[in-house]
């Protein structure tokens, strides 16, 4: 393809087009994830375990008998809702982090809606966890055991539209904790109306034009095929988890507290993982616990693995969007209010963050030179599968707002959209326009055609009834590394073994975003002083809570440059710590030495060079050389670039099927860490992008409450017969703090898919669909052929 | 349910009861047995039998209901789903995991490198990749230079939810290529 990425920096291992590191190993099938090393040969004596579903959207267990449970052969333990280990685990909530600091049971990110019980006597949506949890010989005992229990069900009212769930006696999901279903503001989110600056009402009523909007973003589910899972072995007094959950020392860190063990207790091993794409990234899941309290119960392995059914866990938090712009003749936006209602689902979640924390973020770092502003947000329980984290917390659901009031005000004002963004959004300490902005902006509009977009519904007509039209969305990209000091210190280590060779120690679980490729790369790069080539680095992607540093965790798409910059700090010292060694034996202080190219010399006499490895071979006691670093993200507010998606579709007006033609991906990235692997985010994002927009959707039963498509038939997953032409678009414009300056992209490539879709939607017929997923039927109806 | 008791070359016991019959899989090109009963349940899956009972966790099991084609191997030289597969139907036939590939299997290769510009790599997370493998195996054994819409058509039972559609077409390109250079695809 042409115009291919060129680095800002070009940089020997960072930034180029090359294979992933475990490229062969995962084509090849021997990458073993989870699932692979806990089978039945590895594990002869392990158990299975299976817990009970809630077939009701909201009822309360009135009594269970257990009876023919018991009695069923290869049934080895059971656990109900009344067992006193059961009943002592703490009330605890989805929403303990959101996967980028380890945090406690006191210190959750969501203490005041601590709303759900392990294995609790209430369900509160179809599919909820509750009751009775089994240990069996096999997956196919254990079931049968669930089918054999009877119990006695208070079947309660349910409630699953958001909007009638607001309503005043709307069944409550959660009465005992509170009579209405509006979440409670919160600490961390601040006030129901949580941002206000200027004089919002006088700006509308002084301005030219005012444009109102409303957009509906949906319940998509992650969809990871490596169905989430864990053995847990407990002898004696040590607990060991292996598992598929990114969160290795989180996990770790959860168990600890709610099995009230020391941490040094429990073990978590974590190797691979088959797609994370946010799936609770919430640091806590209560199979872990069940599981755990099992394999005590039994003194053997046990494993729980959802099935593909039960993996729709949860979903990216819907919200309904209204949206408001007020702007001068000229284009001068003076006032914008965005009002969102998320539905919460079953369990609160990390609701109000999604809600409050992200558009906050965005007012920031895009809406700061509007200078009059107000959001405010409110959560609100369904009895339905609870909503959380999907690539991304917040950023496609105000996304599919603000590009479209963006669309809609730039019409009124009859300017070109991207004329309108340019001239008003920015980061708060710069002036207009953005550069990195302008750059997407017009790099997209180059590459989609944009000159050759008409006025809507004005296009020209292909086989009667098909019809074109162009759209596009920006966004700020976010994840640049001034955003991560959340995290807290960042762990990596070299050891340099006296030939030469080098231990790497990142510790992140590879998700397939790819960081274990970069931090390979950044190794190299910031060893470049060393001359050590890709063969010389042993980089285990294993992370074991028992010997690995802190792992970095794969959220927020910033991995693939936050080890890599601790690596630059590391490297520093690796070379001051050979130099402090080399410094007595060659007869000059340290700071006399330096290294250049794997060689070794004093700065005076740069000719008279000798290998370091020759050197540390023959010279020394041959103990490994260790550098570690503890280093806390760059606290420099550098602001952050911008991406943007351009669309062009094509509508049947006949059938309502949307054709996407062409999608035009664009990141300034600051830096490319790996450009294949940043293409390969790019481009892949677009499944669940046009997922988004087009085909996913899980469909309730409204009577009765019941999700009709867990399931990958009914459920649509775009396969590669759906996929459109992609071009993917890496940029370096912008520049973050540190050696590299980069962002992250992975959960930012599919934010303003949507959006771009709609827009373009709209431009070839002329109507607005403002709710996703555009199906057929939602196009007949809007242009009244329904 | 068809066991092939009596025609199948590699059957063990003619006839027989279904608790003792003894069900023999030809898994890259080694025979294994198995008596129904004892050492497999006539429930299990061949997804199950391969992956559980053989230890050949390359094919994965996802979906588990013919969806996602993750759990894709070749049998008689089709790509044939293992988990809509029960392992008794595969009594006497040749069953080819992606274990029982070479380790420079044209198709390997083509996914482990594919990188170039525009295009991204063949994998992210990698959980679908040798269902994606084992099923343009079988298409370029069939079809050693597919168009794109030949790739497009076969591949279009597997899903990749990192969506590296683009790059993996590309990459079965290139394993064409490849085998036209080598003269002929091999396992």
């Amino acid at each position: 393809m042409s115009n291919s990425f060129k680095p800002r920096v070009p940089r020997k291992y960072v930034g180029g087009y090359r294979p992933r590191i475990d490229g062969l190993d995962k084509a090849s099938g021997k990458v073993k994830f989870a699932d692979d090393l806990t089978t039945k040969l590895s594990f002869p004596d392990m158990l299975y375990a299976r817990v009970l579903k809630s077939p009701y959207p909201h009822a309360r267990i009135k009594h269970m008998d257990t009876e023919a449970v018991e009695k069923l052969e290869g049934v080895r333990a059971i656990l109900t809702y009344q067992d006193p280990e059961v009943k002592k685990l703490k009330v605890t909530n989805a929403g303990w982090t959101d996967g980028v600091d380890i945090l406690s049971y006191e210190r959750m990110m969501w203490y005041p809606m601590r709303d759900r019980r392990v294995i609790g006597d209430c369900a509160r949506w179809v599919g909820d966890e509750v009751g009775l949890v089994v240990a069996a010989d096999t997956e196919a005992i254990a079931e049968e055991a669930l089918r054999l229990v009877k119990i006695e069900w208070e079947v309660l009212p349910f409630v699953l539209d958001p909007i009638e769930a607001m309503k005043e006696g709307a069944p409550s999901v959660h009465p005992e904790l509170r009579e209405t279903n509006v979440l409670p503001e919160d600490p961390v989110g601040g006030p129901d109306v949580f941002l206000q600056k200027g004089e919002v009402d006088k700006a509308f009523s002084e301005a030219d034009v005012v444009v109102e909007s409303k957009s509906v973003h949906h319940n998509p589910n992650q969809g990871s095929l490596d169905n989430w899972c864990c053995v847990i072995e407990w002898k004696e007094d040590m607990l060991t988890v292996w598992s598929n959950s990114y969160e290795a020392h989180q996990t770790r860190m959860h168990m600890s507290q709610m099995l009230d063990l020391p941490l040094s207790k429990v073990r978590v091993v974590c190797s691979y993982v088959g797609g994370q794409f946010g799936r609770n990234d919430t640091g806590e899941q209560p199979f872990f616990l069940y599981t755990a309290l099992l394999a005590k119960k039994t003194g053997r392995p046990v494993k729980f693995r959802h099935n593909n059914r039960e993996s729709f866990l949860n979903s990216r938090q819907p919200a309904i969007y209204t949206a408001r712009a007020g702007a001068k003749k000229d284009g001068t936006i003076t006032a914008m209010t965005f009002k969102s209602i998320g539905d919460a689902g079953a369990y609160a979640d990390q609701t109000m963050f999604a809600l409050k924390f992200g558009p906050a973020e965005i007012a920031e770092v895009t809406l700061a030179h509007i200078p009059n502003l107000k959001m405010e947000a409110y959560g609100v329980y369904t009895n339905k599968l609870p909503a959380c984290m999907m690539r991304g917390v917040a950023n496609s659901q105000f996304n599919l707002s603000f590009g479209q009031i963006v669309d809609i005000l730039a019409e009124k004002l009859g300017m070109d959209p991207i004329d309108l963004a340019i001239k008003n959004f920015g980061h708060e300490e710069e002036s207009l326009p953005n550069k990195s902005l302008v750059e997407v902006l017009h790099e997209g509009a180059r590459r989609i055609g944009w000159e050759n977009r008409h006025k809507p519904g004005a296009g020209p007509v292909y086989e009667h009834v098909r019809k074109r039209g162009m759209g596009f969305s920006f966004h700020p990209g976010w994840h640049a590394e001034w955003q991560e000091v959340r995290r807290g210190r960042i762990q990596v280590s070299f050891m340099l073994n006296p030939d030469g060779t080098v231990m790497l120690e990142a510790p992140t679980v590879e998700t397939g975003s790819g960081s274990n490729t970069c931090n390979f790369l950044g190794c190299l790069e910031a060893l470049s002083f060393l001359a050590v080539r890709p063969e010389d680095v042993h980089y285990s992607p294993v992370v074991d809570t028992e010997r690995s540093l802190r792992d970095c965790v794969q959220t927020d798409s910033s991995v693939s440059y936050l080890q890599s910059e601790a690596m630059m700090v590391a490297a520093a010292d690796l070379k001051k710590k050979i130099c402090e060694l080399a410094g007595p034996k060659m007869g000059v202080k340290p700071e006399e030495l330096d290294i250049e190219e794997g060689n070794i010399f004093i700065k005076a006499s740069p000719d008279k060079r000798m290998e370091v490895k020759t050197w540390l071979m023959e010279e020394t006691d041959l103990a490994p050389i260790v550098a570690t670093v503890n280093r806390v993200p760059l606290d420099l507010n550098t602001g952050i670039p911008f991406i943007a998606t351009f669309a062009e579709v094509e509508v049947d007006t006949d059938t309502g099927e949307v054709e996407v033609l062409k999608l035009v991906v664009l990141h300034d990235c600051g830096t490319v860490m790996h450009a294949s692997g940043a293409e390969a985010q790019q481009l892949g994002g677009q499944v669940m992008g046009l997922g988004e927009a087009l085909y996913e959707e899980i469909i309730y039963d409204e009577k009765r409450g019941v999700p009709m498509n867990f399931n990958w038939i009914d459920y649509k997953i775009a396969t590669m017969a759906d996929f459109p032409p992609v071009d993917p678009v890496l940029m370096e414009i912008w520049r973050g703090g540190g050696e590299y300056g980069a962002c992250g992209i992975g959960e930012s490539t599919l934010t303003c898919t949507p959006r771009a879709v709609l827009n373009a939607i709209y431009n070839a017929i002329n109507v607005r669909v403002d709710e996703l997923p555009v199906k057929p039927e939602k196009i007949l109806k809007a242009l009244g052929k329904i | 349910m068809v066991a092939k008791k009596d025609t199948s070359p590699g059957t063990g016991k003619p006839g027989g009861n279904a608790v003792s019959e003894v069900i023999r899989l030809r898994v890259n090109h080694a025979w294994h047995e198995f008596v129904t009963g004892r050492d497999i349940q006539p429930s299990e899956t061949l997804a199950y039998v391969l992956r559980e009972r053989l230890g050949l966790t390359g094919l994965k099991v996802s979906c588990d209901e013919g969806a996602c084609g993750a759990c894709t191997v070749i049998m008689d030289g089709k790509a044939v789903l293992s988990c809509m597969t029960l392992a008794v139907e595969a009594d006497g036939h040749e069953i080819l995991t992606i274990e029982g590939l070479a380790q420079d299997d044209p198709v390997i290769a083509a996914f482990a490198e594919q990188s170039e510009p525009g295009y991204g790599t063949a994998m992210q997370c990698g959980y679908c990749t040798p269902g994606f493998v084992m099923t343009a195996k079988a298409l370029l054994d069939a079809n050693p230079h597919p168009t794109l819409d030949d790739i497009k058509e076969a591949l279009s039972g597997n899903i990749c939810r990192c969506g590296c559609y683009t790059a993996i077409a590309q990459a079965v390109l290139h394993a064409s290529q490849k085998i036209s250079t080598r003269g002929g695809a091999h396992e």
